[in-house]
């Protein structure tokens, strides 16, 4: 019963990727009509259907940025580079959309060790990272029993110093995948959609204000209080911002 | 007692005959009450003449005038009347209480002494009475007038004051000179200028006077609440005509310095409204136009543009903020300049400011510039307007890209032109897509991973285990016959196995059973098999002899077996020896 449900589930999610194909070359078509404004609309009807792609996120990009959409652009762009870090397209067009931004952040650049750490942390996903310690786990039994077993004196020395190695790098991989998961929670960034924001000092209308935000600007969330949310650019300035101005990329 | 009464009487009975003796001497004073900024005359007055007049001190006065000496003598009905006086004219120092003492003077070698004068002086009074005649006349006669536009305001809304000098017409003002220049604090003001002194007619308290416009000025509140209007002094010398005329039978006019002024007026200024303030009101009032634009929209990065903020229209132009113009932060912007084109008329002020900004954009791309908004206050209407500008959008055509990480092929970019193709544009979109579900499930910490990462551990044991017993039961060698025995067993006896009990049946299986152990283990064709030929191979194969008996003997059985009567446990017999037999065979087979 459970594979017969099962196989029907597959055929309907075809059924829908092959309904989904035919609405995005649908869509692409009205792009390159310039009709800007309906490639949006048949693109946003395929995430209806609860799917998406880079491909998908990226068309939305630039069709939001020919109708000079500063945020949907840019929150579009980087959406599509959640999926699919480093992809040298999404990062060119992206550039171009946040030259429309108004504000201009420094980078607080990080350095030394923690520098080094990030980057090899996010040089694979979470999942990545832990497919690989699986492949290192199952190389160190495999190999371990081959030591275990064999008679030969050359044999078993090879077999035992790998079978070391490869659960050395299993115990390396899970480690990383816990620190990417880390960072995957702590990192909430979010994309200022209201043209003119104001940041106050405390989470109320009435409070101090500390600067203005404006449309496009990406932002990380720190913590939430009623319909207030406390953001951090990357220079570490932080403050509130109303949760209507700004538009979290973390949705799905 | 009654000596006392009598002295009394004749002390009363003595100065009685003493005023009849008919020498006067008294001190009279214009009034006993006065303001401090008031005057006052003081007369001895006698009506004998007298020497060695000695007035009192006036300690507590300053002697503005005199003494004058007054004599009148006169004659009626043969009488012969006679006063002298002696007139002062005193200005009180201070407020309080003060007494003029006595003076005396010596008549016919007598002394003569007047009764002290108590006098009280008060605060200052509106009308000094020291002022004279034509004075009088010149006040009731000229008068300056402050006309207020509009004596309740909003904050920022134009108001007029015109000082207008009226003159009745039977006077003349000959000089003026404006004494004190009202300061007009809490007012942003401007004076209009005036051209000339036009003398018009016009009236005032229902009487004809003429008049001059002497200053008109603008001003626009900068603070609400009750706000006063310092008043406007000046300093005229007023020709006022005196009651005598001259030879002609015109009157002699007296001119008389005059200080009018205008009085101080107090206006109240309403604060604009709080009820649905805009966020971006900066203070303007009235009526404005406003208007946000480029010199161009399309330009190569490098060259500039500029953007002008402009508000047009009537208002307190010069006193509020423009708004800024926000762009892009990749575009260079320099700081505005700020015009103003505004004239100040008696409706308050009109014109343009505007301010312009010059662009030079730095890399290639669009840049939006987003709307700007200008929220005033309609005077009109009394609400708040708010003017939003269209966005504008600077396509800036050729020009260098902009690198999200701008370290060092920014330096090196202007150096030298290096032919590279030209890879830095918008890319188009992509053409296919692989579709994932939105809500996918990590595999990271999932069932899935934990088991797929701890399970492999668990194997290591366990072919430990396994391995261990494998070697156990390859140690047992009688087990292993045994087991090995069972398993041919199994193997070519199974079909007789089954058939056991039932006599032609097992005997022909048993029989196939045989020839088929044969056939697999010594490779023998089916054609030559005899028991010549089995006895001899299983003897060169170094099989016992007694074990290659038993093999014949059971298929000699196999043989017997159909054609007698078998029981059942001869059959169970036989099963087990051909059993038995085949093991033996395999085990010593070479």
């Amino acid at each position: 019963m459970r594979a017969i449900t099962l196989l029907f589930l597959c055929c309907f999610s075809v059924i829908g990727f092959s309904q989904n194909n035919q609405r995005f070359e649908e869509a692409n078509a009205l792009y390159n009509d310039s009709k800007y404004a309906e490639a949006i609309d048949k693109y946003e009807s395929i995430l209806d259907s609860k799917v998406h792609s880079v491909e998908l996120y990226f068309n939305l990009g630039n069709a939001n940025y020919k109708l000079n959409n500063i945020a949907p652009s840019i929150y579009y762009y980087e959406k599509a580079l959640q999926l699919s870090p480093n992809d040298k397209e999404i990062e060119n067009n992206l550039a171009f959309a946040k030259n429309m931004t108004i504000d201009a952040i420094d980078k607080v650049p990080e350095v030394g060790f923690s520098r080094i750490t990030k980057n090899i942390v996010n040089t694979f996903n979470a999942d990545t990272w832990s497919k690989i310690a699986i492949g290192g786990v199952l190389l160190f039994v495999l190999l371990f029993l081959m030591y275990h077993f064999s008679f030969g004196t050359s044999r078993k020395r090879i077999a035992f110093i790998v079978s070391v190695l490869s659960l050395l790098i299993g115990c390396f991989s899970v480690a990383m995948a816990f620190q990417k998961d880390r960072l995957n929670t702590k990192d909430n960034p979010a994309i200022v959609f209201a043209q003119e924001s104001r940041i106050k000092v405390d989470p109320n209308q009435t409070s101090e204000e500390v600067f203005r935000l404006h449309e496009g600007t990406k932002v990380q969330v720190l913590e939430t209080y009623e319909d207030w949310k406390k953001i951090q650019l990357s220079d570490n300035s932080t403050g509130w911002i109303p949760s209507k101005d700004i538009k979290l990329l973390k949705l799905f | 007692m009654k000596f006392i009464k009598y002295i009394s009487l004749i002390i009363i009975l003595f100065s009685a005959s003493l005023a009849f003796s008919q020498v006067k001497f008294e001190a009279k004073v214009s009034k006993k009450k006065l303001g401090i900024n008031e005057r006052l005359q003081i007369d001895f007055e006698m009506n004998q003449d007298g020497d060695n007049f000695v007035p009192p001190s006036f300690r507590d006065f300053e002697i503005v005038g005199g003494p004058n000496t007054a004599v009148s003598n006169s004659w009626a009905n043969g009488k012969r009347s006679y006063t002298k006086t002696y007139s002062y004219f005193l200005a009180p120092k201070k407020r309080g209480k003060f007494t003029i003492k006595q003076a005396t003077i010596e008549i016919d070698g007598e002394t003569y002494k007047t009764f002290p004068i108590t006098i009280s002086v008060s605060a200052a009074v509106d009308k000094p009475n020291t002022s004279p005649d034509a004075s009088d006349i010149a006040a009731e006669k000229i008068h300056l007038v402050a006309e207020v536009s509009k004596s309740d305001p909003y904050l920022n809304e134009a108001i007029t004051v015109v000082y207008k000098l009226y003159v009745s017409p039977e006077t003349g003002v000959s000089n003026w000179r404006e004494k004190d220049n009202p300061r007009f604090n809490d007012f942003w003001s401007q004076n209009i200028e005036i051209k000339g002194l036009n003398i018009l007619k016009g009236q005032y308290k229902g009487e004809d006077y003429r008049y001059v416009v002497l200053r008109k000025t603008v001003l626009y509140p900068q603070k609400t609440g009750k706000l006063k209007l310092e008043p406007l002094v000046l300093d005229i010398t007023v020709e006022v005509p005196s009651k005598r005329f001259d030879i002609f039978g015109r009157p002699i006019l007296t001119k008389v310095p005059k200080i009018v002024t205008a009085g101080s007026r107090t206006i109240d200024v309403k604060p604009l409204p709080e009820q649905n303030k805009p966020s971006d009101f900066k203070g303007a009032v009235g009526d404005f136009a406003f208007e946000v634009f480029t010199t161009k929209s399309q330009l190569n990065a490098t060259e500039s543009l500029q953007a002008k903020i402009e508000v047009s229209g009537k208002g307190n132009l010069k006193l509020f903020e423009l708004p800024k113009l926000t762009v892009p932060s990749s575009l260079e912007v320099y700081e505005p300049e700020h015009n103003e084109n505004v004239r100040t008329n008696l409706s308050g002020m009109q014109g343009v400011i505007s301010d312009t900004y010059t662009i030079v954009p730095q890399y290639k791309g669009k840049y939006p510039v987003p709307t700007i908004s200008f929220s005033y206050f309609d005077l009109k209407t009394e609400s708040y307007k708010r003017i939003t500008s269209d966005e504008i959008v600077i396509d800036v055509l050729e020009g260098p890209i902009a690198t999200t990480n701008n370290s060092d092929n920014a330096t090196s970019s202007n150096t030298k032109q290096t032919v590279r193709p030209n890879t830095n544009t918008f890319a188009f979109i992509k053409t296919s897509s692989n579709w994932s579900s939105i809500s996918s499930q990590p595999f990271f910490k999932s069932i899935g991973f934990w088991s797929l990462l701890l399970c492999p551990f668990l194997a290591i044991p366990l072919a430990i285990v396994i391995r261990n017993k494998k070697d156990e039961r390859d140690a047992d060698l009688h087990g292993n016959r045994i087991r090995k025995a069972d398993r041919l067993a199994k193997k070519y006896l199974g079909a007789a196995k089954k058939a056991l009990g039932q006599k032609e049946a097992f005997y022909l299986a048993l029989e196939k059973a045989l020839h088929n152990y044969l056939k697999a283990k010594l490779n023998i064709e089916t054609s030559d098999f005899n028991k010549e030929k089995i006895d001899s191979i299983l003897k060169e194969r170094q099989v016992e002899h007694e074990v290659v008996k038993d093999f014949i003997s059971i298929l000699e059985n196999c043989e017997l077996a159909r054609y007698t009567p078998i029981t059942q446990v001869t059959m169970q017999n036989d099963y087990d020896k051909s059993a038995k037999t085949i093991s033996l065979i395999d085990k010593q087979l070479r």
